[in-house]
Order: structure tokens, then C-alpha cells, then sequence
């Protein structure tokens, strides 16, 4: 077993894991962050999607040691202040969802690519998500969500909005 | 219970020695992605985990138009992918890693680990089969080598290695005091094989440390396509990479490389040959890629990926002209 | 509660909205509310109301059962087996037991979810019970982590002796072929659906013929059609085993207390993990109690507790301790469920005018080791054909059951049955819509709906500029290609709804049912709001829970249709019984009051009216509490088969699709689908295209890229993975246009029916028939992979 701290939505824990542990088993079965999936895991369906330092990573498969002098962001941490993330309220009004499983990785992918990339097309949305997976197929309202919350941001960037 | 233990490596030396010291049990980690997919599926078994990230002489992409590209092992795709000398110098290679896994694995993955990575076959990676220590189930190799695949259809899984090969790269290696070796990727990759601990030329005890690409001539064209059923995310029914020089409009010097059809990715001399000294249209290309596929020795069911590889070996060759 | 039986006739209008309406005299029970008007009359039914449980999902607070974490809970690990077909001889556990952090191993006597031995006894003196499929559950243990939990699994022992075994469905149908079962054997149904018709002759692994099904078996004699037809047209379709794979895999967690036993389940049917745990366990049902707060997708396999969930329950009992159970991928492919295999001969005979005079079945069709492989009962229900014969067989093979898989059966019947269509149309040099036209005629709502969907669809399809088979020169081929839904309208037969109104205005609907992602949550909020004037948020609506009021299966795309009349009905009296006692206060008599967008009024003074909750406060009252049943529906039922009950009328659907055929690497794109449906009155426009995306999206992916992979010599399932199990992804989601129709069949209280499975039923058929307009070449075996794609190019005409 070893010690392991790690940042989780700016705040720290300390844990004690054995090395084999992966991240999103520490955030689910040691923090009690259950918004995190996992769907495969394996990497192929995404479900388990947090920020590592801002990037997209799988958490089933990264070591949680990997993760130490990380800032990890996941589902739980996207909204601020009960205020929903602009991906997250582009979800909901679009019904970018049904089951709701695959959601919270979705949308972290998502949420990363306006904030990186607010011009963003529909490829580059299908881009983000090529590697997850919805059983569901909610995916064409994943597109008009996403690329919704995309224009969002750009108005309020340039100052404009209402 | 779990005894496996977690080294943080401070250097190659230092990640050299822990691995000397316990050839067996000891396994090297960088991105880890394959090596926790093969820990999770009961594959591997280590005791010791020496990882390798905080070896800063294991990172860095450097390119000097003189001398060439220099990916240090820890370098991820995503950051070949995205990198702007390596898109312009060598887009083979950039495509190649942009097409590897998910947005999220790209992040993660490094090129060192990408080369060392096992066979995606499907026997291979189910625990089972390895109780019998033999590849099983040849008819059932859909994905599988359609090429020198009398001792195993398996085929090596790195699609960035196709374009690396096509290159002309190189993987370099530290070993036990401070002894380095460079070893053409082509000769660091090895027919996948159920009895070795890995499908590569590198030793218990070494550490790869960087991969060298010599430099690019201004006439160079080169395109890389990797086909798949899907464009999401999907293994490869075939990747071919293809690097031309040119002189005067026409070839003067052509790499060619297929992965996916063969144990290692294959070199397509005879598609090389075709091209040499002519200029290219489609019926040029389409002559080389017919020449590529003679000679294959498909099973019952892959035998659909013989046309398939034709066809991608034509259209690349196609794409770096255009 | 409603229970008259005294009906009164009422003038009703029906048909299609914006096509015609006619009014029709109707026997409706008296205690039933007024007819709803055409929804553009109405204030939230009909309306795009927003999920009313999406901001859970979205923030990653939606609980589901693989979320739940209790005090004290353990980790359950299945221990599957290795081989596929074997005699147990011993199980040594001891290791397991002694491994730290173990508190509890259990051996499975009994497997569930498989066809069952007519005659129990031929294997009654079994120690254990015999392995039949690579992944049967055997065992699990539970630990006070997971990690310790697979460890101990790995060391518990099995001793196998091996015995001969078959996992290829022709191979299963040789003489020869080793016998997955010793005697005939029998499949109930779930309350998904499923199951097969019982006490059918056995031979071998071949179960069967079964004739008919729901369309009420065959009828007129064949070969005298085939005698009047012109042309007749003999083809062979095969489709393969696609697996359900829901992103939340099968999951169950048990909390065994002496005096109640609460299962939080991922399950379809809250109802049926609390009737099988009861009679598995011996407890009464109202000892058991089962939460489903969220469910990952189901799409059929999620009913009962499975082998995983009678292990958790085994293990809560013999821990004492709550256990959790989930799947991982692998079992999750292997063990609960897929969509049987099918190999469908098809012959088809009509005269030059279009019309057909017969039509013959003969399919088989794999389940693994369970029974009900059938190829639907499109072939008799969905077109008047005077002379029709069906015969199924099941063919057992040594491979994990299937399981009912979003409109199972029809799916594989209308690939074939919609290509063979498509087929003699082109025989004929007939427009395939034409040819429809011509046979769909039914005197039922699926085929009025069907006509005019036919009409929009092909506008908006563009279905003129359709050109002859294989018109692009190059390499890369295009085309168009329709085929035609059918799937059944269903109703829960139990359906219960509470609604109460709080004395502080706030509003709580009730029922048992789930959401496995359809939004029961959301239907039933906006029926409640629209009868109080609210807004479908300010409805509390709880669900989920085996102690709430009855509610139905999310299956047979019954949820939807069973669940609002109840909670307009519940609601009806609710509000009437608040209009008595606001009344006076308004000066008004109870049958003038209104209730609209928030505010209590007497008809034609809504500037006399106060908020509803003022009005709540006012009448001072503590709560009132109603309940209604979902009335059986007006002209009754065609079937009732236990809660499911039947109509004769259908679910329609008419699907366009547009491909490009790569002929030189086989890669097949559906760049196009124009999906036009119905499902009776829309309750939730953007709830229903979601429903449809997901429909056409799983049928695409069934249609090009799904297959299981079985290896030979072991059984396994190869490809039990996301990423060698082949399923759709973003970069492989067509451009879909949904066009729903109102359609108003005057059957309840809110004319509502599903579209969850009428949606997944057409399009592997329009992108089959789409594919021969590309090319001028039939694929006939699916999915339609390279490998599949270059061999139908290559065959020799359209008629292979």
C-alpha cells in the first residue's frame, strides 16, 4: 500500500492505495465520487473521462500515482457554485442524454473542448467524442448541445449576450 | 495478498539498475496504458513497477532540420499529433498518431510504450489462452496477418511504428552502465510471440529511451491512411504509410510500409520498385499497389483484406502526391 | 379509486392530425376524463418539455446501482466458467475463504435467465448444475474490497469434466452435432417479453416448428398462392448475434436484514426483481423492497435478478452485510443476454400487379442456451397477405442466453421481410413505396399511419430524385432505400398512479416504475401538469420504488402508454377534488373551474383567479390523495398475455435511408436517415426524437458493425470488449431527421404509445435496400462489415 495524495476539484486527499489502483477507483471507491463511470474499463468507452492538469484523460486507465501534483477535475467539480457549466445547461435544454450513463464523461469531454476551442465545428465535437461511447445513440443532441454551449461561451467572451 | 510495489525512477540509470536486479518481475512503466490493460486482464503479473515519468531525459521532442527528429519516450501522441514541425516535416507520422486510440488515450499514451505495446489479438489477450502458452484459434483471425503468417497471424499492434518505419526510424536503447545502442525499427520489432515477454528486440534489463528520425529532403512527399470499419475509434484492417523523394517530377527514391497485414509491419519493396524512377498517375500507383499484394496468404477469413490493403496502398500513394 | 364498469358512447374525433380527423362514436367507461384535444390545443402534453431528471446526469449526481455505497457494504466477484460445455465434478473454495478480506462464498444451485428441462429429473442428480455455456456463473465471493474480492474468486477451484460441445449455429443443426440439452426444454417469457411457445417438439438442438406468434400463426395455404403468382422469389437472410452492452452493466445490490430484504437494481422492471428475488428466496413480496433511482440503458436485458443478483442476494445473507454485485464488460457480453441469430428463407410470390399471393418462412435462430430465437410476427400482422406460413426453429448452441432486445424478433424478421419486399418490387420495375401502397392495408392504426408517413417521408427523403441501382461511376456508390416499421402497441395490464396535492401547493405523482432512459419521470410530470395548469418542474414525481402504486415494465415500449392515463386519470379526480373545495371562494361551482398556467379560475373570469398554490392554501386542506388504474383500453385488447396486454392495432414507422458504398474497401457509411413515426398522441417531442435517435443510431450500428465472435474450440466470446465489439460512434451517427405524426386512436385517456422499439425495427432493412440502389448487389447477411460487403460485391447478380 502506499500514500497517496491528490488534488480533486482544488481540494486535497490523502488516501492509501495499493499501486495497482487506478484513478477513477480512488475517486469512486475512496473519495465517494461516484459521477466518474466506469463503462469498459478498458479506455474504449471514455465513460471514466476526468481532467488531468485541464486534459482529457481515461481514468480507468491511469494509475492513481500517475495523478500525484495533478489538478484532477471531475463531473463534480465542473459547476461552479451550483452555476451549471454551459456545457451542462446545453445538455439539459437539448436533451443530450437519455440513460445518463455515459453523460458525465461526455460532458467532460465536451466542456473541454469549448473552453479550449469555442469555435468549434461539428467535427471537431465528433472528434472529442470519437472515443466514447452512448448506447443510447444521443449523440446528434450531443452535437447541437455541444456546439450550442460553444456559441454561448463566444458570446460571452466577446462581451455580447444579453 | 498484493505485494506489487512502486518505484518513482529518477533516472535511466537508476530505472536500468531496478530492472537488472529483478529481470523477471520488474516491469518498466511510461504511459502505462498497455501495461495496465494486460495487468487488468491477467496477462502480466509484476511485482515491481519502476515508472519511468519522472525521468526528464525521457521527454522532449526536438527537430533540427539538419540532424533530424528526436521523440523522447515519454513523449505522448497527442503531442506528436499536435506538434508543428512534425506535422509539417513528417505528416505520416503526425496523422498516424492522431488516428492511434481515443482523444483520451493520445493524451497518455507514449510513443516508447506505443512500440513496446502486445498484440491486440484477441487470443493474446485473454488470460485462457495463455495457460496453453500457444496462439489459438488461427481461423478465427479476421484482423489478422494476411503475410509471412505461418507461425502466427498475430500482428504487431503500433500503427505510428507503419510511418515511423516508413522513415527510416530508429529506437535507442540504455542499458547496464551506461551502455546505449541504436537499433533500426526494423529490427526492434519482432514477430508477436505468447512465449516471449515482449514482441521487440529490447532486453530485460534496457530502457527505451528515444526514437531518432533521420532528416526529411525538401522533395519529400508523404501520406499515411489507416483503415478501419469505423472511423471513431477502431483497430486497423490495414495503415499504410507511404514517404516518395522526388526529383525532376518523378520518384526517385519511395518507402512504403503496411501495417496490420503481417506479423511486423511490412516493408512493400515490390511497391517501392514499381514507383522508382517514374512519375506517378493512377495507373502507376495502381500497378505498385498490385504489386504489394502478390503473394499474400490469406486465411478463410481474412482474405477480404487483401483488395482492401490493394486499395489503401493506391489511394496513399495517391494522397502524397496530391 | 375508478373501478365502474358503466360506459357511456361519446363522440370522439380520431385519425391523424393535419391529415383528418373524423368523429366516430366510442364506449368509454363514464368515469374516464373528458378527451383530450389535439395537443396544439394543449399547454405541456405535446409540448418539448425538458428532461425532468437531467440536471442529475449532467452533474454526475444521479445515483446509479453501481453508485450505491452502503455502511459496511461488500464487493461481490462472480467466478464464471472456463469451458463450455462440462459436467462439474468439484468446487474447493477453501482458499477463496481464507483469503483476507473474504466474508461470505456462494455456489449457485440453480441458473437462471436459461430454457429449463421439460423433465427436471434427467438432471436431478446433478451435484451441481452443468455447464453449458463459457461464462456461466458458478460461484462468487464477497470481500471487503473489490480487489480483494477477484483475488479470492481467482482461487476457488472448479473441477471440470468436459463434454463435447458446439457454438456454431449450422454446425448445432447436423445430426451429429453434440446436444446442448439432454430432453426438450422450455422458455417462460420475461416480463420484457421474450420466451417461447411451450411444449414444442425437440430433436437434436432443434426446437421447433413454432408457427405464428403474435400475428396468430399462418393462414390460406401457400402453395396455392405460389401457384397464382407471376414471380416468386426465394432468398436466404442471415443476421447475426448483436449484444445489448447498456453502459451501466448488470448490476444488483442486496441488503438481506431479518426482517426486510431491499435490492437497489439496475433493472427494466422494478416489479420483476422483487417477484423473482420473493419466490427464489421464499420471502413475501412485501418483505422485499427495491430501489431503482437511475438505470444505464437496458434495451430489454434488464428484468428479473439474474444469476448475479441471486448471488448478492446469497451473499447479503450468508455476510450479513449489504452486498454489491455488478458485471464487469466481459460478463456483462457473455452472460445476460443478446439478440439471438437468425437464418431466414424467405420465399415470396406476387403477381405482375404488385400483389401478393404468398408469402413462406422457414428461419432458425440461435439463442445460446436459451429458447425464443424467433423472427417476430411481421410476416402475418403487418400486411393483409392472403397465404402465409411460418415455421421457426430454435437451435441451441453452447453460448450465453439471449434476451429480449428492443423489439426482439421483428427486428431480424423485417431486415428480411422489408429486403424480400424491396426485392420484388425491383422484379416488378415497381416503386418500393408504390409497392407498399399497394399491400398496406390493414384496417388498423399502424397502416393509416404508415400511409401517410410513406407520403412525408418520401418528401422529405427526396425520395423522387431516387435513381436506378447502381448509377455512380466511381468507386464510391450512393444511394436510397426505405423500409417499413411495424411493432406492437402495448399496455401494462397493472398500472397504478398516485397523485397528491400537498395544502402548500405542491404537487407529487407516484409509481413503482423506472427510467432506464426513456423519462418516465418526465411524461408523467407533464400529463399531471397539464391537468393542473402547472409546468412539468413543479411536479414531484417519484419513481423507482417497489413500494409505490404499480407501475409497468420498461419494455415492450409500454411505459409511456400504460403510465399517463393513470396519471391523468389519478390526476382528473385529484384536481376535481381540489375545484370542490376552492369553489366557494370563487363563487363558482365546481365544474367551472379551470386550471391554467398556474392559476385556479372559474370558466370565463381568470381575472377573479389566485395562484394554485394560493388556491392549495386557501381550501386549507393537509393533502389530497388520488389513485387510478390505467383503464384497459376502450375497444379492449387483441392478446393478453399476463400484464401484457395487446392492441390490434400496431405501431407504425416508415424509414429512409441513404448510403455510400466504398466498393473497394467494403466500408459502408449511412450518410442519411429520415425516420418517420409514430407512437399516437406525442406526449414529449424532444423526449420522442431522443427515442428515435437512439432507435435509428442502434439500428445502424446493428446493421453495419455489431457481431458477437464465439472461439470454436473454447466457447468464448472474443470480442467481450467496447472496442472489438463493434458498436456505432460519433464519427458514425448519420445525419437524422425525425418527423413524428399525431395520431389519435381514442383507446385511454391520453391516446399516448411508445416508439422506443419502432424505432429500432426498420432501418437495418432501409439500409440494405439503400445498399442495393448503390451498388445493384443485395447484402443479405448483416452486419454489413468489409468482409461481408466485398463478398456480396463480388457475387454473381442480385441473386445470390
Amino acid at each position: 500500500m502506499m500514500e497517496l495524495s491528490l488534488t480533486v476539484n482544488g481540494r486535497p486527499f490523502a488516501v492509501h492505495v495499493d499501486p495497482a489502483t487506478t484513478l477513477v477507483e480512488v475517486l469512486r471507491d475512496e473519495l465517494g465520487l461516484t459521477g466518474t463511470k466506469i463503462g469498459c474499463d478498458r479506455g474504449a468507452c471514455s465513460a471514466c473521462t476526468v481532467w488531468l492538469d485541464g486534459e482529457v484523460v481515461a481514468s480507468c486507465m491511469t494509475f492513481a500515482l500517475d495523478a500525484r501534483g495533478k489538478q484532477i477535475t471531475t463531473i463534480e467539480g465542473l459547476a461552479k457554485d451550483e452555476q451549471l457549466h454551459p456545457v451542462q445547461q446545453a445538455f439539459v435544454d437539448h436533451d443530450a442524454l437519455q440513460c445518463g450513463f455515459c453523460t458525465p464523461g461526455m460532458v467532460m469531454s465536451c466542456a473541454h473542448l469549448v473552453e479550449r476551442n469555442p469555435a468549434c465545428t461539428l467535427d471537431d465535437v465528433r472528434g472529442a467524442v470519437s472515443g466514447h461511447l452512448c448506447r443510447c445513440g444521443a449523440y446528434p443532441n450531443i452535437f447541437k448541445a455541444t456546439l450550442a454551449a460553444a456559441a454561448a461561451m463566444r458570446q460571452r467572451k466577446s462581451g455580447g449576450g444579453t | 495478498m498484493s505485494t506489487l510495489q512502486w518505484i518513482d525512477a529518477k533516472s535511466v540509470d537508476e530505472a536500468v539498475a531496478l530492472l537488472s536486479a529483478d529481470a523477471h518481475g520488474t516491469i518498466a512503466k511510461a504511459g502505462g496504458m498497455d501495461l495496465l490493460d494486460l495487468i487488468k486482464e491477467g496477462i502480466v503479473a509484476p511485482t515491481r513497477i519502476v515508472n519511468l515519468q519522472h525521468i526528464d531525459a525521457l521527454r522532449g521532442v526536438q527537430f533540427a532540420q539538419a540532424t533530424g527528429l528526436r521523440l523522447g519516450a515519454l513523449t505522448t501522441l497527442a503531442e506528436i499529433a499536435g506538434n508543428s514541425s512534425i506535422r509539417e516535416r513528417y505528416p505520416a507520422l503526425a496523422e498516424a498518431a492522431a488516428h492511434a486510440a481515443t482523444p483520451q488515450i493520445r493524451n497518455a499514451a507514449t510513443i516508447g510504450g506505443n512500440l513496446l505495446q502486445r498484440p491486440r489479438c484477441w487470443y493474446f489477450r485473454n488470460e485462457l489462452f495463455h495457460a496453453a502458452r500457444q496462439e489459438v484459434g488461427r481461423e478465427q483471425a479476421q484482423y489478422g496477418a494476411i503475410f509471412d503468417n505461418s507461425k502466427t497471424t498475430m500482428v504487431h499492434a503500433s500503427t505510428p511504428a507503419t510511418a515511423l518505419l516508413a522513415y527510416g526510424a530508429s529506437v535507442h536503447v540504455a542499458g547496464k552502465s551506461g551502455k546505449a545502442r541504436a537499433i533500426a525499427l526494423s529490427d526492434f520489432l519482432l514477430p508477436p510471440d505468447f512465449n516471449r515477454p515482449r514482441d521487440t528486440a529490447l532486453a530485460n534489463d534496457e530502457v527505451l529511451t528515444h526514437v531518432s528520425l533521420p532528416a526529411i529532403g525538401a522533395n519529400t512527399r508523404a501520406a499515411y491512411h489507416k483503415q478501419t470499419e469505423r472511423d471513431s475509434y477502431d483497430w486497423p484492417i490495414c495503415d499504410v504509410a507511404v514517404v516518395l523523394t522526388l526529383a525532376n517530377g518523378k520518384v526517385e527514391a519511395a518507402k512504403i510500409v503496411a501495417g496490420a497485414v503481417a506479423p511486423v509491419p511490412r516493408r512493400l519493396t515490390a511497391s517501392e520498385k514499381a514507383l522508382v524512377g517514374r512519375e506517378i498517375d493512377e495507373s502507376v500507383a495502381a500497378e505498385a499497389a498490385r504489386a504489394a499484394v502478390r503473394g499474400a496468404t490469406p486465411t478463410e477469413k481474412n482474405s477480404y483484406k487483401v483488395p482492401i490493403l490493394e486499395t489503401v496502398i493506391r489511394r496513399t500513394i495517391l494522397a502524397a502526391m496530391a | 379509486m375508478s373501478t365502474t364498469d358503466q360506459r357511456d358512447s361519446r363522440t370522439v374525433l380520431t385519425g391523424i392530425v393535419g391529415d383528418s380527423l373524423q368523429p366516430i362514436a366510442r364506449n368509454i367507461p363514464t368515469d374516464e376524463p373528458p378527451e383530450l384535444p389535439p395537443n396544439a390545443e394543449l399547454r405541456v402534453i405535446g409540448k418539448p418539455v425538458n428532461r425532468v431528471d437531467a440536471i442529475p446526469k449532467v452533474t454526475g449526481k444521479a445515483r446509479y446501482t453501481y453508485d450505491v455505497q452502503l455502511p459496511g457494504m461488500l464487493y461481490g466477484r462472480i467466478v464464471s466458467s472456463t469451458v463450455p460445455h462440462a459436467r462439474i465434478k468439484s468446487i474447493d473454495t477453501s482458499a477463496a475463504e481464507a483469503y483476507p478480506g473474504v466474508k461470505a462464498v456462494h455456489i449457485l444451485d440453480r441458473i437462471l435467465s436459461i430454457a429449463q428441462l421439460r423433465d427436471a429429473s434427467a438432471e436431478a442428480n446433478e451435484r451441481y448444475p452443468l455447464v453449458r455455456y463459457n461464462g456461466q456463473p458458478i460461484a462468487a465471493v464477497a470481500a471487503t474490497s473489490m480487489r480483494a474480492a477477484k483475488a479470492a474468486a481467482k482461487l476457488v477451484r472448479i473441477e471440470y469434466e468436459r463434454l463435447p460441445h458446439v457454438t456454431n449455429l449450422e454446425a448445432a443443426m447436423r445430426d451429429d452435432a453434440p446436444v446442448v440439452f439432454p430432453g426438450p426444454v422450455e422458455q417462460a417469457a420475461t416480463a420484457g417479453g421474450g420466451g417461447a411457445p411451450p411444449g414444442l417438439p425437440q430433436k437434436g438442438n432443434l426446437r421447433g416448428p413454432a408457427r405464428g406468434g403474435l400475428g396468430g400463426g399462418g393462414r390460406g395455404d401457400v402453395q396455392q398462392g405460389f401457384a397464382q403468382a407471376d414471380h416468386v422469389l426465394s432468398r436466404e437472410y442471415r443476421t447475426q448475434v448483436q449484444t445489448h452492452t447498456p453502459m451501466e452493466t448488470h448490476g444488483l445490490v442486496a441488503d438481506w436484514r431479518d426482517d426486510e430484504l431491499t435490492l437497489y437494481a439496475s433493472t427494466q422492471f422494478t416489479l420483476s426483481v422483487r417477484d423473482e428475488a420473493a419466490q427464489l428466496f421464499q420471502l413475501p413480496k412485501e418483505k422485499v423492497r427495491v430501489i431503482s433511482e437511475f438505470t444505464g440503458g437496458g434495451f430489454g436485458a434488464k428484468f428479473g435478478i439474474g444469476n448475479y443478483g441471486a448471488l448478492a442476494i446469497h451473499l447479503s445473507r450468508k455476510a450479513r452485510a449489504p452486498v454489491r454485485v455488478v458485471l464487469d464488460r466481459r460478463e456483462e457480453h457473455a452472460s445476460v443476454g443478446n439478440r439471438p441469430s437468425s437464418l431466414q428463407r424467405v420465399k415470396l410470390g406476387a403477381k405482375s400487379d404488385g400483389t401478393v399471393t404468398a408469402l413462406q418462412v422457414e428461419s432458425f435462430g440461435t439463442g445460446g442456451v436459451a429458447a425464443g430465437a424467433g423472427v417476430g410476427f411481421c410476416h402475418t400482422a403487418m400486411y393483409p397477405f392472403p397465404n402465409v406460413s411460418t415455421e421457426h426453429y430454435d437451435v441451441f448452441i453452447d453460448a450465453g442466453p439471449s434476451a429480449a432486445f428492443r423489439a426482439p424478433g421483428q427486428v431480424q424478421g423485417i431486415f428480411a421481410l422489408e429486403q424480400v419486399l424491396d426485392e420484388m418490387a425491383h422484379e416488378l420495375g415497381m416503386d418500393p413505396l408504390a409497392l407498399r401502397e399497394k399491400i398496406d392495408t390493414n384496417d388498423v392504426d399502424d397502416a393509416r399511419a404508415r400511409k401517410v408517413e410513406r407520403r412525408i417521408g418520401a418528401e422529405r427523403a427526396g425520395w423522387s430524385r431516387r435513381r436506378p441501382p447502381a448509377a455512380d461511376s466511381g468507386p464510391v456508390k450512393r444511394g436510397i432505400g426505405v423500409a417499413q416499421s411495424q411493432w406492437a402497441y402495448i399496455v401494462h395490464g397493472t398500472m397504478t398512479c398516485e397523485v397528491r396535492i400537498r395544502g402548500d401547493g405542491s404537487v407529487i405523482a407516484l409509481t413503482s416504475a423506472q427510467d432506464i432512459g426513456t423519462g418516465t419521470r418526465t411524461v408523467m410530470a407533464q400529463t399531471v401538469a397539464e391537468e393542473l395548469g402547472l409546468r412539468a418542474e413543479d411536479v414531484d414525481t417519484r419513481i423507482g420504488d417497489s413500494r409505490y402504486p404499480a407501475g409497468p415494465a420498461s419494455g415492450g415500449s409500454r411505459v409511456t402508454s400504460s403510465i399517463t392515463p393513470a396519471a391523468r386519470n389519478a390526476t382528473y379526480l385529484a384536481a376535481r377534488d381540489l375545484a370542490a373545495r376552492v369553489a366557494p371562494s370563487l363563487g363558482a361551482k365546481p365544474d367551472e373551474i379551470l386550471f391554467q398556467d398556474g392559476r385556479v379560475f372559474a370558466r370565463g373570469r381568470p381575472d377573479r383567479g389566485m395562484t394554485f398554490v394560493e388556491a392549495c392554501k386557501k381550501a386549507s386542506f393537509d393533502e389530497i390523495v388520488q389513485r387510478a388504474d390505467r383503464r384497459e383500453d376502450y375497444d379492449g385488447y387483441r392478446a393478453k398475455l399476463g400484464d401484457l396486454h395487446i392492441s390490434r392495432h400496431g405501431i407504425g414507422g416508415v424509414q429512409f435511408a441513404e448510403v455510400a458504398v466504398d466498393t473497394e474497401t467494403g466500408v459502408v457509411k449511412v450518410e442519411r436517415i429520415v425516420a418517420v413515426h409514430d407512437c399516437g398522441r406525442p406526449i414529449n417531442p424532444k423526449l420522442i426524437e431522443s427515442q428515435i435517435y437512439g432507435g435509428v443510431i442502434q439500428g445502424v450500428s446493428y446493421a453495419l458493425y455489431e457481431e458477437r465472435h464465439l472461439d470454436p474450440g473454447t466457447g468464448l466470446q472474443l470480442n467481450a470488449n467496447i472496442d472489438q465489439y463493434k458498436i456505432v460512434g460519433s464519427r458514425e451517427v448519420p445525419k437524422i431527421e425525425v418527423h413524428v405524426i399525431e395520431q389519435l386512436g381514442r383507446q385511454s385517456s391520453t391516446d399516448a404509445r411508445g416508439v422506443a422499439e419502432p424505432a429500432n425495427v426498420a432501418t437495418a432493412a432501409a439500409v440494405a435496400n439503400a445498399f442495393f440502389n448503390a451498388t445493384g448487389k443485395r447484402i443479405r447477411t448483416l452486419p454489413m462489415n468489409p468482409a461481408n460487403v466485398l463478398a456480396a460485391l463480388r457475387a454473381d447478380g442480385g441473386r445470390s
